[in-house]
């Protein structure tokens, strides 16, 4: 089933140009994602991985270029349509994003009740799987601020993988973890894509979780893509960028005098 | 979608067949807790299926529990690698009474 | 000299971008609650149901002090008054007018968007920080429609259903005063306030109390969606929300007024 499907790209960006305010943050990126692939995408802080992730899931629209999902366009689609599109995305955000009003049970049955009219037993039943998948079997009942963070990732996860989406994205699965839960999170994602086939997309700045699940890692900078390709390309690349990431090197740059002195001063020469 | 039941020594079968999702599973659901409820010993066949979602796993689990509840047997038979995956995911494999095919009955 | 024209031209802009959203806020609740079912979005009862009980259920006994407190100072200030006129009788008609069509109204509407307002905008700029709204979007529930719409409907059952209480409470406060005053039995006093009232002043009560709604909800919301800049942005949003309430409650309160006195 991999191998007949792994040429088809589900995910496809491309020339996408975004701005914030009158700030341009991606300065016209491509790339894809395989059927099956766990796509990782790197970059420091500021890069604008974030911001790609935010336009992956069309929470805004791009100034230009195009995004298409499962073959599909979303910045061209109407609000019905992007609606069914959501029902093969899972989204693991950052913080978790659990709803604080709802007990962990009730944020993972949510999507459910929202797009399906299954019976409330096979909806219970479903979020305990899913539940015993993230191993946090027991913890339906506890509301969000009851949880540890490592805990709440594992829900949101949890959340993410209710309808069994095709698509899965997470951002910054290990952050601000120890490393052995850290460890167990990349092992789960690795599980899920084995068992589920799904299409996973991982923002982290994290190399040693990248390296250890990627598929193939995108590495942005600046709104760019300084590179893309499998972990031992990105592991043997002769970028200096790309080296100073790996190496965690503060970046150095040239100082343009002139530039430098306007900035300082905030007059010209 | 309506799916078959056959009989097989004391067992009745229920043969699910083709995508069970979102939109099929709670036919497979009713059609299994009905079995049940008619006292049947019951077999799932899950050979024909090209792939279960979880909402169909959740009424296999439903199935189950119900059947152990009424000291009834419940058992899967030709369960597919795909399968076996999602089940295996959240350790069902070894909660299931798992036949390779029909024969292997008693 | 060119720096206040720009300062005072990017301003302009800013006011009428927020008043765009705030209408395309309006419209889209609006337009939720009467296509919903179509769109398999419907709004639902359980949540209007709560929120009717946390704005509304949980505010009338403060509401009733504070209407009771407002209704004996008018008539405290209104006999002290009417005195050098010797028209002290007249004090019942003062106070069931102006508490039926105004002060009522008023005070709760300063008392919703002090105590409701605010925790609205807290509520959904803690969500927007903890891109709780970007999960809602994602799982496919449009926040308007989740979160706004619901206490649309349940601020306009509250408000005029407290106004009701208040206008009530407020003739109570007068009667307990004056009773005591005039040597008229507060039986008495709110037989011949029922008397002076009509139900158009009661309307003009509710219907500005509706409006009040109208302005705390959109007020409160759309300044929880704007929120940045962590646990403090949520702080400055709150503040804020129940400043821009309370002024434009006021202001819309006197515009209701002039209009309505003069028709």
């Amino acid at each position: 089933m991999i191998t007949e499907a792994s040429t088809e790209n589900v995910i496809e960006v491309e020339n996408l140009v975004t701005h914030y305010g009158d700030t341009q943050i991606l300065n016209g990126i491509n790339f894809s994602v395989k059927r099956g692939e766990i796509m990782v995408i790197m970059g420091g802080s500021g890069s604008g991985k974030s911001t790609l992730l935010r336009y992956l899931l069309g929470l805004n629209t791009p100034t230009s270029g195009c995004i298409k999902l499962l073959g599909k366009d979303i910045t061209q689609m109407s609000t019905n349509e992007m609606h069914d599109m959501r029902k093969n995305m899972g989204v693991a955000f950052q913080g978790g994003a659990l709803f604080g009003s709802m007990t962990v049970g009730e944020n993972i049955q949510l999507p459910l009740c929202e797009h399906t009219r299954l019976d409330e037993n096979t909806m219970r039943i479903m979020s305990r799987m899913k539940l015993e998948v993230v191993n946090l079997a027991g913890f339906e009942d506890l509301m969000p601020s009851q949880l540890s963070g490592g805990m709440i990732k594992r829900a949101a996860l949890a959340r993410a993988i209710i309808m069994d989406p095709k698509l899965l994205f997470f951002d910054e699965p290990s952050a601000g973890l120890d490393p052995v839960v850290a460890a167990e999170l990349d092992e789960l994602i690795l599980r899920l894509r084995d068992a589920m086939n799904m299409t996973i997309v991982v923002v982290t700045h994290e190399l040693d979780s990248a390296f250890k699940i990627a598929d193939r890692i995108t590495v942005l900078d600046q709104g760019d893509i300084l590179m893309c390709g499998t972990v031992d390309e990105v592991r043997n690349s002769d970028n200096e960028r790309i080296h100073n990431l790996l190496n965690r090197k503060p970046k150095t740059e040239v100082v343009d005098v002139d530039a430098y002195l306007q900035r300082l001063t905030g007059h010209g020469v | 979608m309506k799916y078959p039941v056959s009989q097989h020594g004391r067992f009745s079968v229920i043969s699910l067949t083709g995508e069970v999702d979102l939109s099929c599973s709670p036919q497979a659901r009713e059609q299994i807790l009905k079995c049940l409820k008619q006292g049947k010993n019951l077999l799932i066949d899950l050979s024909q299926v090209a792939y279960i979602d979880s909402s169909g796993v959740a009424s296999l689990v439903e199935g189950f529990q119900t059947a152990r509840k009424q000291k009834l047997d419940f058992a899967l038979v030709g369960v597919s690698k795909a399968a076996m995956q999602v089940l295996s995911l959240a350790r069902l494999d070894t909660v299931f009474t798992i036949y390779d095919s029909l024969d292997d009955c008693e | 000299m060119k720096n206040i024209f720009t300062q005072l031209g990017k301003k302009t802009v800013d006011v009428i971008e927020e008043l765009g959203y705030v209408f395309m806020l309006f419209y889209e609740a609006v337009g939720w609650l009467l296509l919903g079912k179509f769109r398999h979005q419907s709004v639902r009862l359980r949540h209007v149901f709560h929120e009717t009980v946390q704005i509304g259920v949980q505010a009338v006994p403060i509401a009733i002090i504070l209407c009771f407190s407002v209704g004996m100072m008018l008539a405290i200030q209104g006999l002290e008054t009417l005195e050098r006129y010797g028209a002290q009788s007249q004090v019942v008609t003062g106070i069931a007018l102006s508490v039926t069509r105004e002060f009522s109204a008023l005070i709760i509407g300063i008392l919703v968007a002090g105590r409701s307002g605010s925790s609205i905008t807290a509520r959904i700029g803690t969500m927007t920080e903890s891109q709780e709204i970007d999960a809602l979007q994602v799982i496919g529930i449009q926040p308007v429609r989740y979160l706004a719409a619901p206490l649309l409907v349940a601020m306009i059952i509250v408000m005029p259903s407290l106004t009701i209480i208040g206008d009530l409470m407020g003739m109570l406060g007068g009667a307990i005063y004056t009773s005591y005053e005039l040597n008229m039995t507060v039986a008495t006093y709110m037989e011949r306030s029922f008397a002076v009232i009509d139900v158009y002043d009661v309307m003009q009560g509710l219907m500005k109390s509706i409006v009040f709604a109208i302005i705390i909800v959109l007020v409160s919301i759309s300044n929880g969606f704007q929120v940045s800049g962590g646990a403090e942005g949520v702080g400055k949003a709150t503040t804020r929300s129940v400043v821009l309430s309370v002024s434009f409650i006021v202001i819309a309160d006197m515009i209701f007024t002039f209009f309505l006195t003069r028709i």
